[in-house]
């Protein structure tokens, strides 16, 4: 058995990390908090913690520009700080020829190794089809069924969840679907060639069939301090905790909508953090969402069951709640950051409406967006849903989407749920199969689709529960970022507007909103919003960013193969 | 630009807001003309240039079309003043374009391909180009980026890159501060000869809206050729859609517009640090509107290459591609008065478009203002088409 701790260096001092936990973890622990600066000289840390927002770059044994969040501590690494354009390391003395990559060609490919993506592969598999899961981490299980990466006498062991996840891969792997982790599928074209890159460069799968189960990234909440050092995703916490048994500061505040933010508080609390507050922007339920609430209980008494778990352990840590109340700003002070929470809508006069904390660390998890690039990059119909706020994928009932032999599942065509996302994969994965000709069990796809019911039922239910309005523009404040990467601010975009620009790409090349690294994750949505209200539209398929491979930064060694004639 | 009735009016039309068409429309504002310019997307310059100043005779054009070669060695001479053109058009604007002129390299790897480069040299030095060659000590000191597979190379002293983004920008500052009217997202469908006299022209847009103009500037690109169709004239104008990449920052290392004697790539790297990497790679032209959409095999051909010329970018990340559509006519620009229509200009410029479009929109002015350049443009005249 390997040895629990290993350590590593960071910008030369020594650093104890347990073996397997991220770079982010184990710095976090450390205390460290700035992992990178910005072109500007501003400090970045971890804020998404799953590999999308790159602002944890760190050095690691010479390489630039690596994803803390992204890159395990399995042995003597050489961490450094990342500064903004570094010079590159010498070019490798003997590089061996490039080879053609590798294609594999399975009967259907699945990309992503969460809810959606395992139900999928278990059932495509079960009805006989060859089933490759290619997923960027190095475990299965997405986000919702992460897996613990680390072993201690001082580790929380595994709970249900983990527990409830560990059995699904163990089913997928039993029934003999094959799994290819840390592989990044980075483009998908004409939905029959999908190109990755991997630990040993790139990598091709030509399937019969794909299952695009990508899942979701959280949604931004762009007010003054989101990009400070220690503010962060709810799940960039909740992944420290779930995975590597780490806290993301001693007093934490954590903010949002959903009832992620609850589990997320009796977390921490049972890892031991004096989680000040909770600010949740929707009302306090109340009586007259006992519909609601019943509905809830019918469909999903187990989802309930933890609610009232998560509840009760805050109520008891003294955890304060805020109802109709969001994050306004965030400053630094001193090693501490000052929050500033008040009233989820603009309005004159809010100051004294408003509330201050001093914590170590903010969550904020105002929900997600799904992460449907690779989809909307092949050309795959969406349209825009409403209520959700976000582009939902076109689909029939099982799966499958405007273009042949391409299918979808889960968070990535709309949000749903772990749970619903369970149940669909099952769905689309049998479907792939059927459409294979392979044979499906239709008692079994029959209870499948019972229990997406349900789980639709328990998600509209908690939005009912959970209603709110999503970011107000009135909170903006021209000096504060709406791109993190380019370091553009929203009095930037006032500037473009002011000239008669209407277009996204026009406002884009005229300020570099959404150039950078993550691509236009986090700006693009609240562009295309702020655009859609000002100009009067319905944000649509073609309303954002175009979408563009690669569609995660690939380094150009990954992307290389072969030398052309 | 007014309105009668039922249709707008204005002086000039000009179809087409890339580079020639955006510079033209505040040229002909700058001398009071009354200038509407209109534009499928927006205006301004190019949205998918990547801003390579190009001088000497791009191989990769050498070897796809060598029935061009006569026609560009003629256009030749162009390329160094459409430089220098670019740099007064820089200060005249106040603007900064993160113009440099550090030389352009194209590289060798073979003796074939080195013997290649010298008698295109020899032949660019005729036509007044400043260039020289290099050997590998040369370039271990000018270039050390440069791979072990790299045996000499061709500088061009006039070459250099700018950043489209700032040009676009500080372009349609310009045409706004001018007074030109912008019709942006606009797709002018065909167009019309208001009777046989002379008598301008009426543009025909989607919605059913009519624009009526005296004098009508087709500077569409590729698209110009469709367009000069509807009033029954013919301009072979090919679309060429092509792909580049560009990475995250690092420091600076590649001062050249770096180019090969034999295979498709450019590399350079802006001021912000980002390299972008290039040379012509086809892309598709998808979906209804034949958007210009990255092959997966040009992709990895284009980067394998960089990472073959430059092996030290090995770990740089690429954070995005795009495609955008080069216009090919035969080597030449089409620039001037149609010679079948009065009162239609054409304003294409040649190969690498981007680099000639500033001086070819003065030309294109001149013209249409002084009724000649006040030099001989007459291997750029659509006299040589049905147009």
């Amino acid at each position: 058995m390997d040895a629990p701790l290993q350590t590593f260096t960071y910008n030369g001092q020594t650093v104890t990390a347990r073996r397997g936990e991220s770079l982010a973890a184990a710095l976090t622990a450390a205390g460290i908090r700035t992992f990178r600066t910005t072109a500007k000289g501003a400090e970045r840390g971890i804020f998404c913690g799953m590999g999308v927002c790159q602002d944890c770059l760190v050095e690691v044994d010479g390489k630039p520009n690596q994803r803390a969040c992204m890159t395990k501590v399995n042995g003597p690494l050489v961490v450094s700080q990342e500064a903004h354009a570094r010079p590159l390391p010498p070019a490798e003395a003997n590089p061996s020829p490039r080879q053609a990559p590798a294609v594999e060609r399975p009967d259907v490919l699945i990309i992503g190794a969460g809810p959606a993506g395992i139900a999928a592969a278990i059932e495509a598999r079960r009805a006989g089809a060859s089933v490759i899961v290619a997923d960027e981490r190095a475990k299965a299980g997405g986000q919702y069924y992460k897996q613990l990466d680390v072993k201690g006498s001082d580790v929380a062991p595994p709970d249900p969840q983990h527990a409830k996840g560990a059995q699904l891969i163990a089913e997928a792997v039993a029934l003999g679907v094959e799994f290819r982790h840390d592989i990044t599928i980075w483009g998908a074209f004409e939905g029959r060639q999908y190109a990755g890159s991997g630990p040993s460069g790139a990598v091709r799968f030509e399937p019969r069939a794909a299952i695009i189960a990508t899942g979701a990234y959280e949604r931004p909440w762009p007010v003054p301090g989101w990009t400070l050092p220690g503010v962060m995703t709810t799940g960039a916490a909740q992944t420290l905790w779930r995975t590597a048994r780490r806290i993301p500061g001693k007093r934490v505040l954590i903010a949002g909508n959903g009832p992620l933010n609850l589990q997320l508080a009796a977390e921490l609390v049972s890892g031991g953090c004096e989680v000040v507050a909770i600010a949740e922007a929707a009302a306090s339920p109340s009586i007259l969402e006992a519909g609601s609430l019943a509905q809830m209980l019918l469909s999903a008494p187990d989802l309930i069951r933890d609610g009232l778990a998560y509840q009760k352990v805050a109520r008891k840590a003294g955890v304060g709640m805020h109802y109709k109340t969001v994050v306004r700003k965030i400053e630094q002070e001193g090693q501490a950051l000052r929050v500033t929470l008040g009233p989820a809508v603009a309005k004159a006069g809010t100051a004294s409406e408003e509330t201050n904390y001093t914590v170590d660390a903010v969550c904020l998890g105002y929900g997600f967006e799904p992460a449907n690039e690779l989809l909307r990059g092949m050309g795959v119909d969406h349209a825009f849903d409403p209520v959700r706020r976000q582009l939902v994928t076109i689909r029939d009932d099982g799966g499958r989407t405007s273009l042949p032999g391409v299918y979808a599942a889960g968070d990535c065509t709309g949000l749903g749920g772990a749970k619903a996302a369970l149940a669909e994969g099952a769905i689309v994965g049998a479907a792939a199969a059927a459409d294979l000709g392979f044979g499906v069990d239709p008692l079994h796809l029959a209870a499948s689709r019972r229990n997406l019911a349900r789980h639709r039922r328990f998600q509209k239910a908690l939005w009912s529960l959970y209603k709110f309005g999503g970011f107000d523009s009135g909170l903006i404040d021209s000096e504060t970022l709406i791109c993190r990467c380019e370091e553009v601010k929203f009095g930037d975009i006032e500037d473009a507007l002011a000239t008669d620009m209407r277009m996204i790409g026009a406002v884009k090349r005229q300020t570099r909103v959404g150039m950078g690294r993550c691509q236009g994750r986090y700006c693009g949505p609240v562009l295309d919003t702020l655009l859609a209200g000002r100009f009067g539209y319905e944000r649509h398929d073609l309303s954002g960013f175009a979408p563009r491979v690669p569609v995660r930064p690939v380094a150009i060694a990954d992307l290389a193969a072969e030398m052309p004639s | 630009m007014t309105r009668t009735g039922e249709v707008w009016r204005s002086e000039i039309a000009i179809v087409g807001g890339g580079i020639l068409g955006s510079v033209l429309a505040g040229f002909l504002a700058e001398a009071g003309r009354q200038v509407t310019l209109i534009d499928s997307g927006e205006t301004g310059g190019s949205t998918a240039n990547a801003g390579s100043l190009h001088v000497q005779m791009q191989s990769r054009f050498m070897r796809l079309y060598p029935e061009h070669v006569p026609g560009m060695e003629r256009q030749l001479p162009l390329y160094p003043r459409a430089v220098r053109f670019w740099r007064e058009f820089e200060r005249e604007l106040g603007a900064d374009f993160d113009l440099k002129v550090n030389g352009g390299l194209m590289v060798a790897e073979s003796p074939d391909q080195l013997e290649f480069l010298k008698r295109k040299a020899d032949r660019e030095r005729e036509l007044g180009l400043s260039v020289d060659i290099l050997d590998r000590t040369d370039l271990d000191r000018l270039a050390p980026y440069l791979g072990p597979a790299v045996i000499g190379a061709e500088i061009c002293h006039d070459e250099g890159k700018l950043n489209p983004l700032k040009c676009n920008r500080a372009i349609r500052d310009w045409l706004q501060r001018l007074g030109v009217t912008l019709l942006e997202g606009v797709r002018a469908l065909s167009l019309e000869q208001n009777g046989a006299a002379y008598s301008g022209f009426t543009l025909h847009f989607p919605d059913g809206e009519r624009l009526h103009a005296e004098k009508l500037v087709l500077a569409a690109g590729a698209g110009t050729g469709a367009l000069a169709a509807t009033l029954g004239l013919n301009l072979p104008t090919r679309a060429e859609p092509l792909h580049m990449n560009i990475t995250e920052a690092t420091a600076p290392m590649i001062g050249h517009l770096v180019q090969h004697a034999d295979r498709m790539i450019t590399l350079k790297q802006f001021s912000t640090g980002q390299i972008v990497i290039g040379g012509g790679w086809p892309a598709d032209l998808r979906g209804p509107r034949a958007h210009p959409t990255v092959r997966l095999d040009s992709l990895t051909a284009n980067t394998t290459l960089a990472l073959h010329i430059a092996p030290s970018i090995a770990p740089l990340r690429v954070i995005r591609t795009w495609a955008g559509v080069n216009t090919s006519v035969d080597g030449k620009g089409v620039l001037g008065p149609s010679s079948r229509v009065p009162g239609l200009y054409y304003a294409v410029p040649g190969d690498a478009g981007y680099t000639l479009g500033p001086l070819s929109a003065r030309l294109v002015a001149d013209m249409m203002l002084n009724g000649d350049a006040g030099e001989d443009l007459d291997d750029y005249s659509p006299r040589r088409f049905t147009a």
